[in-house]
Formats: C-alpha cells, structure tokens, sequence
C-alpha cells in the first residue's frame, strides 16, 4: 500500500516486520571464515608504505577538463537566457524589494549548475542503521533534481558509504542495550555547558576510559567532532604562534586555525622534506617583520587523511619534532579505532608511543557508532584546557547516551567486554580494507591511499561519471559516496568507498563484480601498475598493466592480501 | 706593390668580416624563418603587420614594448613571496642550525596557577541524571549530597526527563542506533532528522529548518555563509560569544551598538546611509539576541523591526535562552511582541536547553537554508546529530503544540513563567539584599543575572568590567603573553561568588556563575551570579530557595570590605 508522496517531502518509514535475525543481518554480516581476519600493523622493517599515486592517461585529463569547460559554458548560457527569460526561477539570487540575495549568483554558480545536476547522488535520506546495509527512501524527480518524489518505500544497498569502520552502527547488542538504559536513567539532554553543570559520572567515566584507549593522562569529551577542533586552536595559540599545517587538513582544523588568528604556514600533502624546510626556515627568521622567536610552533596533521585514504608519516614526524622541538598535534578523526593491532591509532599502527605525540584529537563518529570529538594529552595541558576550551564553559556537554555508547563501544574493542569481539571486529576491518583495496587495483583501477586505510578512493576523473558511477552502483545495490571539486581537487573526482567490519568477504565479491562491470562501461581501468595490482612482481617496469579478469582476483586476493608486498 | 699591398690589407681586414657575416647571414636566416613561422600561424600576418607599423610610426615604442615584455616575463617567474624573501636574513646552514638548538617553544599551555586551582572544585560533579533535582558530589569530601535543587541547569521546560521524550528516542536508538555515522549530505540523513527540522520551522513559524550538531558552532558557522567579506553586519555590543567569533570570522565589515540601545542603532544605520546607497547592494545584518545570553534581557523587537525593516537591513537573532521560556507557547521573543516569525530573517537556536535534547538549529526561507546545505561549514564538513536527538526534539515540540490553547498560556510554559515572577519579585523586593546585589536580567527572563551591587563594588574599588577594548587582558593577547591571561580582581571576584554558592550547596541549592573566560571574550564582562529557573520547581521550592540565597548573599557579602576582598585575592595565591 504505498502511496505517493507530495514533492520534497521525506515520508516516514514504513511499519516494518523484520525478526530479529534478518535484523542483525541486515546490520552487521556474520563472518564467515576465520580466514578472512588481518592485523593490521606496521612492520618496523620495512620503508614506510608511502602510496605512490598513479597518474591518468593525458587523454582522460585533458576529457576532464573539457568536461568542465562544456558544463560551465553551459551553465552561464542557461543563466544569461534565464534570467531574461525565466526571472521567476533566479529569485533567489537576484535583489528584491532593495534586499540583496541571500547569495550571489557567481558563488551559487557551482552548486546550481553544476552540483545540482548530481543532487540525487547526495544526501539520500535513509532510514535505520547505516550498517552493513543501508536503506534509503527510494525516490524520483522530473524536473532535473528540482524536486524529489518519495513513494514511501525502502531500498536496502550494502553500505560503502557510512563512517561504520568497526561496525558499531547497530541498534542490537550491548552497546545499544547499554545506551538505551542510559536514556532512561540520565534522559536524553546533559542540561548545559560542561563547566556549568553538564558534568556527570558519566562524563568521567567516559573521560577515563578514552585516555586510557588513546594512551594518554587525561581527556576531554565533546558533543561534536567539527566543534572539538573548530574550538580548540584558540586555547592554545595566539597570534605570535605559528600553525603548520598540511594542505589536505579537514576543514575543522583549518577553521580552528582561522579562529586562533595565529600565523599559518601550509606544506604540502605529507610531504616531510617541504614541512622540514618549513621548519628550518621559520625557527630561524622568526617571526615575520619583528623576526623575534616564534612562541610556539605547532604541526598538525591527520592521521588518516578521509579524501585520500594516505596516513600521516608518523615516524618522521616524532623525529622532526625530537629534533625542531614543536608541538605535534594529530587529528585521528578517522584512524582511531579503525588502524592498529589494537585499534588505537596511527601511534598503535607504527609502534610510536603516544608520549611523542603533544594532542592526540579524534572523533567518536566514525568507528564507536557514537557522535563527538575528544581532545587527550597530558595531565597539565588538559588541566589547562579542561578551563579554557570554550566549549567547556559556552557550548552544551556531551548527551548521556552517546557518552554511553561511547564507553561500551571502547571496552568492547579493549576486550573488557564480550570476550573476542573487539579483535574480532578489528581483524574484520583489517581484512576488508586490503581485500577490496588489491582487488580493485587488480582490476585496473586507480586507487589512492595506504594499503591498511579503511577509506579506499578510487580515482572517476570526469565530473559526469560522478553521477553514473553513483546511479549504477545504486542499481546494483550498493551505496557509495562521491566527491568532487571543491572537496577534491578539480579534476580528480573520486568515489569514496569507507570499509566497514559489518561487512563479510562475500559482500566485497559482490561490490568487486559490480564495480568490475561497472568499471567496464564507465571506462575507468587505466591504472598503469605503479601503484600496484601486478600478476607478477616486476610488470610495471616491463609495461604490463594490471588487468586481471574478476574470476582470477576472486580467487587469488583473499590469500595474497594478507602478504607483506602485494 | 701599391695594389699589392691593398689586397692584402683589403684581404686581411675582410678575414673578420667574413666571421660575422657568416654569423649575422645564420641569424637573418633564423629571424626571417621565425617571421614565416609567425606568418604561417593564423592571425601571425596581422601581427607582424602591427609591429612593423608601429615601429615605423615611433621606433622607441618598440622598445618601449621589449622592455614591458620582459617586466612581464620577470614578474611571472619571480617567487609569490618575494616580498618576504627580502625582508629575510640571508643565514649559513650553521648558522641555521644553532638558531634551531637554542629556540625554547613557550610551554604548550599556560600552567594553571594557584589562584585558579580552586576553578576545578568549582565544575559540580554530579552524580546520575541532570534533572530538576541533581546529586552533587562535593568537592572536599566527595560526600554525595542528593536531591540539590538544580539552579544550574538550562532545561528550562523540565523535558530531559519527559517520558514521552525519553520513549521516542529509545524508539530511535532501537530503530537507528546512536549515531548518525556520517554527514548530513553522504547519507547521514534520517527521516527523523528532516522531522525535527520540519517540526522546527513549523513551532517557529518559519518556511525551513536546518539541524546542527553542537550549539556552540552553529552561528560560527551560519553567519560566515552569509557574511563576506564587504558585506556589513551591525551587531549589539552585548552578544554572546559564538555571536562574537561568528561576525569576526567572517570578514565582514563590523559596527557595535550600545547594548539594547535602538536609537544608537538608528543612528548608526543613518550614519552608513550615504555610503550604502552609492555603494554596491552588499548583504547588511542586525545581530542580536533574544535573551541575551550575558545579561538576561531582550531588545525591544517591535522597534528594531521597525528599523531594519526602514534601512532594508536583515535581522540575525540568537533566540537560544529566550525559546521555550518566552511568548505564551514558547515561542521565543516575536511572539511575545505579537510578530511574526518572518519578520525576523534568520533565528539561530540550540536544542540544548529548552528541547531538551542536544545540537542547533537554524530556521528561516527556504533560499537562506539551501545555501546552508551547502555551504555551512559545521553542516557539510561533520557528521549529522545523533537520529534520536532529532526525534527528542520533535516529540518536545509535539507536546508543546498539543497542549497549546488558543488565548492562554500554554500549560507547559506556564509554570516556569510563574517561576520567573515569583523569583524576581522575590528578588525585587527583598531589602536584606539591595545594598548587596543587583538584578540585571528582565522580569521575564527564565536566567537570573545577579551582579554584586555597582556601589559596593566602586566600594572595592573594582572596575566597571574586566576585559574588552583597552584591558591589560587584550593587551595580553594582541602581544601573545599567555601567562598574563589572568585577572586578579576577577578571579577573586568569582571567587567570593563561588563561596556562597558552595555554601548553598549544603543547603541543597545548586547555582552557578557566569563562567566567562577573559580571553576569549572581546566584550567587557562582570561576573554573576546565575539562577536558571525550571518549569519543575514548585513554588514551595523557589521560596526556601530564595531563603537560602538570600542568606547566602548577605553572609559573603554583607562583610565584603576593599580590605578583606585583598586578603581574599592573598589567601588564593598562597594557600
């Protein structure tokens, strides 16, 4: 009985009948062979895993750059014509009544003409756990991506496209049962700012565990991941301090720099050589025009960088910080939980002790299931910060459920809980990160990133396949985020495909035979074998392409991921 | 011999001749092979056309263009820096390197001094659910008081507990999980989030809604997407503080009003009259609050409508406090002046407080929040607000509108209204504390501002406010001075605040005081004291409550000298 829906309006879900094993199926994959397990974890060794980046063909750039130039040309065609001749359809960007737009038509160019041709690839309201599979309200527009009409019905994709690294997006399990408790307990607000009053034994407890996990004194919570950062740079530095940062940084971190209105100075995508001359320089001529001493100089990076699946190169960054003696702040928004033998982070994956690295910072979204940032350092830095992060004394503390969720979801990954769940979940991720990621690039696609990175890139190019690649992936059942210009650069457009544990090694045969395919029509395998996916050891140099037919990577990839050099 | 001798001369002198020309032939060889390479290119004939003419007419004009060319070739190539590089100072890499041994960073954070330790005995931990009622553990002996009534809690509508509330976001956790896993645009979405800010915009009155994850960065990230640079925005010199980073964030051109001062305001608008006409038609906003977060009142709407409407200027209004506590439905500040919603074109909320709940909204016409999906920076760049906030938000908004009634007060509201009344009238009309202590927030306003008395504190010989333009605290910061953050009139000022609220913890009241940092506020401040007031409270409650207040101010107060606020000031520093 489904009926249809006005325009634009997202219909609720509908009454579902699923028992609970369909349920637990649908979130979060049974494994099916201890095979398919990995830890991953840095050998000492070996040279650091610096992905090298395949270039395209110069046809593709030059297409790309066409593509562009085609859509753009007609953009302004379409805006120069109507706005003659459709005015009612620019009013948003034209003055009214001696009022202004809200915004100009040349900073909406982008995403009117542009963006909004892909509209129905982004932000597909869904419904339920974002776990193993996804189910998004299926909907339709007739006019372009104008309106969307919804016929009240699910349409369950397996999901590559949440930030679920460990698969704790459930609403089964301890985790949720625990939350659910806490809800009725505590309620569903913390009724203030954390130095006011929302401050309570879960807020410490939460507190404690977190340091504990992270390797480090003491820790600070907070309700949201961009807010954490956003808020942070200006309790620590003033205007006679100097930022380092680097290129790809997310936009939070650049944010919180902006805020502090310290001096900023950007190297280039881990490039440690450029960070080093940047270093020398600095430390040396001081600070601009007065040349004295910089007070603090601080370098702050990523651990897993989110657009490009590369980790910071952590062992050369303690080392430049041994030698130039500046504050060394790390963002695991995305590495923590999701890299190391133990899930604790880049420093857990090279071996470092957390003791080298100044503030270790990191999200509570992307592998707990849970929402918010922590900040974790020493017992004097916190100390300080716990009374002068402005958050803490102006902005709402964290909500008890999540702080809940948080808590079980880290115990679980310690092994305090649920026996071997936690190693479990974290061999899962390992597995199915290089599994997908050698398939794919045995298949001859370009991939970007490190080999243990749960975020897997892979390189469209062209803005138009953008939106193919998105439409037919979802017509075969899989969810997948793509990203273009301005989050990437111009021309190299990418799908974003962000492993999950809930996934078993069935569902990554499915998406590699769909991506396969895909790939095929799509025109997307021109990887030159730099990079990686070779039959055998040495082809690149030879001139032979990885093109491996799907039943042969099939077969071969589950072992030959596991191997050290793959 | 005559002839002779010529040729050879003539030989002789032709021999380096000879040398050039076969150089000099090479080069015309070359030059007139690049001209037919220039005619060969479209257009090349026109060009060479050009030159030649032009270097008939005035030949010095050829050089003139050599020269430009060159500039132009130079100016390409030379670093983007190169203004820096000359202010540089040229160093040996030896030299370099013992610059490097013997810089000393400064000390990542300022240590905390003794005389602020007593800052972290401040934080109330408590124990369990933040409700009407807390436990509090206590910070010498970490005894557990229970049941402290709760004047510290922004849960205006006492909807944390709800059972309605709570039930629809266990529906959500056992439908949805906790988190959202991903940001609003990569299907981050539920239903339940297009729900609450469906339900939002409706409750307000407003075409459209837009949910956030945290308060706190919510304006910091709405305001810079409409604020550029050249655009200008008028904002109360009273804001609170994400008001403040949010208009300084974003570049625009920014003028302060005096506090609720309207006819500053005009006049101001009237000054930028001239200048706004003829200049290009950029974006203008008034900035203001609701309830002001830092004083607890509100400005008067009706004529700040009525000047913004006048000067085609768009009203940005923080309505954080005054949603859910003023207007007979809730409603915020506009319907307690009878206007509607659309007056105001963008109103920034939390769902902190009065929702219950947890993140912020933003609500408006349907343009100003499609450009926030994106472009807002805390929307596009994090992940969405956990689902079952959302749906907690939305069943307190249901409630509310299903137990309002046409020409009353909504029964949900009502008792915090009669709250607010009772305690400031309490406030207003006790004699043992008007030398003492002096109400700044409205009658109306469910957050009471309690300052010490402006002639007692002249009395102490305390400034006016801490902090703001000219203080030694931005001093401090312009020049990077960390450990000059500090104040120690403030500090102890809070202090002797913090003592009577520590001494009404034993009479299980829990108050708190504006917790402002100095350093971060580029607005003066004074410290408070602060009663946040709750629907839940029974009347009973509110009067012991004041009883106590009332004999806690006048204990720490009433013996306050210029002298003993010092050995107060001495006792922190060496205790």
């Amino acid at each position: 009985m489904r009926e249809i829906y006005t325009p634009n309006t997202v219909p609720n879900a509908p009454e579902e009948n699923l028992t609970a094993e369909e349920k637990e199926d649908l979130e979060f994959g049974k494994l099916t062979s201890t095979d398919h397990l990995y830890v991953a974890k840095y050998n000492q060794n070996e040279p650091l895993p610096t992905p090298i980046l395949d270039e395209p063909p110069y046809y593709i750039v030059i297409f790309t750059y066409l593509n562009y130039l085609i859509l753009i040309i007609i953009g302004h065609i379409k805006d120069f014509f109507g706005k003659r001749f459709m005015p009612q359809c620019f009013d948003a960007v034209m003055p009214k009544n001696g009022y202004p737009p809200w915004y100009s038509a040349f900073e909406s160019f982008y995403p009117r003409r542009l963006k909004k041709r892909l509209d129905d690839c982004f932000a597909r309201p869904i419904h339920g756990v974002p776990g193993r599979y996804v189910r998004c309200f299926t909907r339709f527009s007739n006019d372009y991506n104008q309106t969307f009409h919804y016929d009240g019905g699910l349409t369950p994709l397996l999901n590559l496209s949440s930030y679920n690294y460990l698969g704790f997006a459930q609403s089964m399990g301890v985790c949720t049962r625990d939350a659910i408790e806490v809800v009725e307990k505590y309620g569903t607000s913390s009724g203030g700012p954390r130095n006011v009053i929302g401050n309570t034994d879960l807020h410490r407890d939460t507190e404690k565990v977190v340091a504990e996990f992270v390797g480090k004194d003491d820790a600070l919570v907070f309700s949201m991941g961009y807010g954490t950062n956003a808020h942070l740079f200006t309790s620590l530095a003033n205007s006679k301090c100097l930022l380092i940062s680097d290129s790809l940084n997310h936009g939070s971190i650049r944010f919180g720099i902006r805020l502090a209105g310290a001096a900023v100075k950007v190297f280039s995508h881990n490039d440690m050589d450029a960070l080093e001359k940047i270093l020398r320089e600095s430390i040396s001529q001081g600070q601009s025009k007065t040349h004295r001493p910089w007070k603090k100089i601080f370098v702050c990076v990523e651990g897993l960088y989110s657009m490009e699946g590369n980790l910071c190169n952590l062992p050369k960054l303690v080392e430049l910080r041994d030698k130039y003696k500046f504050y060394l702040f790390v963002d695991e928004a995305h590495s923590i939980g999701a890299l190391g033998e133990h899930g604790r982070g880049v420093c857990d994956y090279f071996g470092i002790p957390p003791s080298r690295i100044d503030i270790l910072m990191g999200t509570f979204t992307k592998s707990f299931g849970a929402a918010g940032g922590y900040v974790a350092a020493n017992q004097d830095i916190i100390n300080r910060l716990r009374l002068d992060i402005s958050t803490q004394c102006y902005g709402e503390s964290q909500p008890p459920p999540v702080l809940k969720q948080i808590a079980t979801s880290l115990r679980i990954i310690r092994g305090d809980l649920n026996g071997n769940e936690g190693k479990e979940r974290l061999g899962r991720i390992a597995f199915n990160s290089r599994y997908l990621r050698l398939g794919l690039k045995r298949l001859g696609f370009i991939v970007y990133g490190a080999d243990d990175s749960p975020v897997i890139p892979l390189l469209l190019y062209a803005p138009a396949k953008m939106p193919a690649f998105s439409r037919m992936m979802y017509e075969q059942g899989v969810a997948v985020v793509v990203v273009g210009y301005p989050a990437t650069e111009l021309i190299s457009s990418r799908v974003r495909f962000c492993i999950s544990a809930s996934l078993t090694k069935e569902d990554i045969d499915k998406i590699l035979r769909v991506v396969d395919v895909i790939g095929d029509k799509l025109y997307l395998k021109f990887s030159s074998g730099i990079a990686g996916g070779e039959v055998h050891p040495g082809d690149y140099k030879k001139g032979i392409v990885p093109r491996w037919n799907i039943e042969d990577v099939l077969a071969k990839t589950p072992e030959d991921c596991k191997g050290t050099m793959y | 011999m005559d002839t002779v001798t010529t040729t050879v001369t003539k030989e002789t002198s032709n021999q380096a001749p000879q040398f050039v020309i076969k150089y000099a032939s090479s080069a015309v060889e070359l030059w007139y092979g690049f001209i037919s390479f220039i005619e060969t290119i479209p257009g090349g004939q026109i060009i060479i056309n050009y030159i030649k003419a032009s270097h008939k007419n005035d030949p010095w004009r050829t050089l003139l263009e050599l020269l430009l060319a060159l500039l132009a070739i130079r100016y390409f190539l030379a670093s983007k820096y190169s203004q820096d590089e000359s202010e540089k100072v040229k160093l040996s890499k030896r030299e370099v390197d013992e610059l490097i041994d013997d810089w000393e960073p400064e000390p990542i954070v300022p240590a905390v001094r003794q005389e602020e330790r007593w800052l972290f005995d401040a934080i109330p931990a408590i124990e369990g659910a933040i409700t009407k009622h807390v436990n509090v553990v206590e910070p010498k002996s970490k005894e557990i008081i229970y049941d402290v009534l709760n004047m510290a809690g922004r849960d205006f509508l006492d909807m944390n507990t709800n059972e309605l509330v709570k039930s629809s976001a266990i529906k959500t956790i056992t439908e949805c999980g906790v988190g959202a896993c991903g940001p609003a645009n990569f299907y981050g979405t539920q239903d339940v989030h297009v729900r609450a800010s469906e339900d939002l915009a409706r409750f307000l009155g407003a075409e459209k809604g837009i949910v956030y994850g945290q308060d706190f960065c919510t304006a910091t990230s709405v305001l810079p997407c409409f604020l550029k640079r050249g655009d200008i925005a008028i904002v109360d010199d009273g804001v609170s503080l994400s008001l403040q980073k949010a208009v300084m964030i974003s570049r625009c051109s920014i003028e302060w009003f005096h506090h609720n001062d309207m006819d500053h305001l005009e006049s101001i608008l009237e000054s930028l009259q001239e200048e706004l006409q003829d200049g290009p038609l950029n974006r203008r906003f008034i900035v203001t609050e609701g309830l002001f977060e830092n004083f607890g009142d509100s400005p008067d709407l009706a004529r700040l409508v009525e000047i913004k409407n006048k000067y085609k200027f768009r009203l940005a209004l923080d309505e954080s406090y005054s949603i859910g506590t003023l207007g007979p439905n809730g409603r915020g500040l506009p319907e307690a002046y009878g206007i509607p919603r659309t007056e105001i074109e963008m109103t920034i909320g939390t769902l902190a407080n009065s929702f219950g709940s947890s993140g912020g909204f933003c609500v408006g016409c349907d343009a100003m929040i499609y450009h926030q999906i994106l472009s807002s920076n805390a929307y596009v760049f994090s992940a969405y607000i956990p689902p079952y906030c959302a749906s907690a938000t939305s069943a307190v908004i249901n409630l509310l509108e299903a137990s309002e009634k046409p020409g009353e007060i909504n029964p949900l509201v009502k008792p915090l209204q009669e709250n607010i009344a009772l305690m400031s009238s309490l406030f207003r009309n006790s004699s043992k504390l008007a030398d003492l202590v002096s109400v700044r927030s409205s009658d109306a306003s469910a957050v009471m501002h309690i300052r010490i008395n402006p002639a007692l504190r002249k009395s102490l010989d305390l400034p006016e406010g801490y902090g703001g333009p000219g203080s030694q605290i931005v001093k401090a910061v312009k020049n990077g001075h960390e450990t000059d953050y500090f104040d120690r009139e403030y500090n102890t000022e809070c202090y002797i605040l913090q003592l009577i609220i520590d001494q009404l913890l034993n009479s299980k009241v829990l108050l708190t005081r504006s917790k402002r940092i100095l350093h971060h506020e580029v607005l003066p401040c004074v410290p408070e004291l602060i009663i946040y007031l709750n629907s839940g409270f029974t009347k009973s409650e509110i009067q012991s409550s004041f009883i106590a207040i009332e004999d806690a101010i006048y204990q720490n107060l009433s013996t306050l000298t210029y002298k003993s606020f010092d050995q107060i000031s001495d006792s922190l520093e060496f205790s």
